[in-house]
C-alpha cells in the first residue's frame, strides 16, 4: 500500500461534496486525466447520495465513512454506511430500478458506479448497512499519448 | 451551485447550470424550473451545461422529471454542451439523442424558424 485515508461524516446531503473533494483530493497523486477523476468524484456521488437517501432515509445522524487506499497506479475507495441494507442487491443494480421515483430518483446509479470503475464490489446485510468498493486504475500520461 | 433560467421568446427556456450539480442541489433549481413550465408554456427547454463542472444521476432525475412536466406542452428538452462524463452518464440513461453542441443564439435562432428540426 502506497497511501490510505479515512473520512467519516454525517449523513447530511450537504457532505455529498465533501466526500468527492477528498477523494478526489487523494487521487491527485496519481495524476489522473480529468475524465478518470470526474468519473471517480460521480462514482463517489452516487454511492454517498445513496448511503444518505437509502441507507439511512435521510436521517441526518447516520455515519458514512469514506476510506481510500492507493496501491501503484490503483486506487480503491469504500463507502461504508451501517443503515437499513438493500434486500435485494441484483435488483438494486439493474438499471432504472429505484425504491423512490417519488423523489426523482433515476434508479441509473449502480449502472453509472459500474460503467465508470474497472471493478465494482456491492456487499449488504439489512439492518446492518451496506458497503460499496470500487477501483480504478489510473494509466500513466505517457501510455495514453503512445 | 448556481442557476440562471431566462425565457426568450418563441417559448425557448433556457437554463444555465454553474458548478456542481448533485442531490444536495437538484431540490432548489427544480422548484424553480418547474415553476416556469407551469406558468408559462415552454415549448423548448435548453439545459445550458458548459459551465457546470460536475453532474451524477441527480441530473438525469431532473432532466427527466422536466420532460415529464413538459409532456403536457409538447415541450422538447435539449442539453447543451455537457462534459465528457456527463456524456457519457446521457448515453447510459437514454438521452444521448437530446445533446447538441451549439451556441445558445445558435439554437434560439434555430427554433425561431423550424422546430421541426429537433429530433425527439
Amino acid at each position: 500500500m502506497d497511501n490510505e485515508m479515512t473520512l467519516t461524516f454525517l449523513a447530511r446531503s450537504e457532505n455529498e461534496g465533501l466526500a468527492r473533494i477528498a477523494v478526489t483530493s487523494f487521487m491527485a497523486q496519481l495524476d489522473p486525466t480529468i475524465e478518470e477523476l470526474s468519473e471517480c468524484k460521480t462514482i463517489v456521488s452516487e454511492a454517498v447520495s445513496n448511503a444518505i437517501i437509502h441507507g439511512y432515509a435521510d436521517n441526518p445522524h447516520g455515519i458514512i465513512t469514506v476510506y481510500a487506499v492507493r496501491y501503484g497506479s490503483e486506487v480503491s475507495v469504500t463507502i461504508k454506511d451501517e443503515g437499513c441494507g438493500i434486500e435485494d442487491i441484483e435488483q438494486a443494480r439493474e438499471p432504472l430500478f429505484t425504491t423512490k421515483p417519488e423523489l426523482e430518483r433515476s434508479g441509473m446509479g449502480f449502472t453509472i458506479m459500474e460503467s465508470f470503475s474497472d471493478f465494482l464490489q456491492v456487499e449488504s446485510v439489512l439492518g446492518k448497512g451496506t458497503v460499496v468498493t470500487f477501483t480504478k486504475q489510473i494509466l500513466p500520461i505517457g501510455t495514453l499519448v503512445t | 451551485m448556481n442557476f440562471n433560467l431566462t425565457m426568450y421568446p418563441n417559448d425557448v427556456l433556457i437554463v444555465q447550470l454553474f458548478g456542481e450539480l448533485d442531490h444536495h442541489e437538484t431540490e432548489k433549481v427544480r422548484t424553480h424550473i418547474s415553476k416556469a413550465i407551469l406558468q408559462g408554456n415552454v415549448k423548448l427547454l435548453v439545459w445550458n451545461l458548459e459551465h457546470l463542472h460536475f453532474m451524477d444521476s441527480s441530473g438525469i432525475g431532473l432532466v427527466l422529471g422536466r420532460m415529464r412536466e413538459l409532456r403536457a406542452v409538447d415541450g422538447q428538452t435539449i442539453l447543451l454542451n455537457p462534459s465528457k462524463t456527463m456524456q457519457k452518464i446521457f448515453q447510459y440513461s437514454g438521452l444521448g439523442n437530446l445533446i447538441q453542441f451549439a451556441s445558445e443564439q445558435q439554437v434560439i435562432s434555430h427554433s425561431e424558424g423550424d422546430c421541426q428540426w429537433i429530433t425527439k
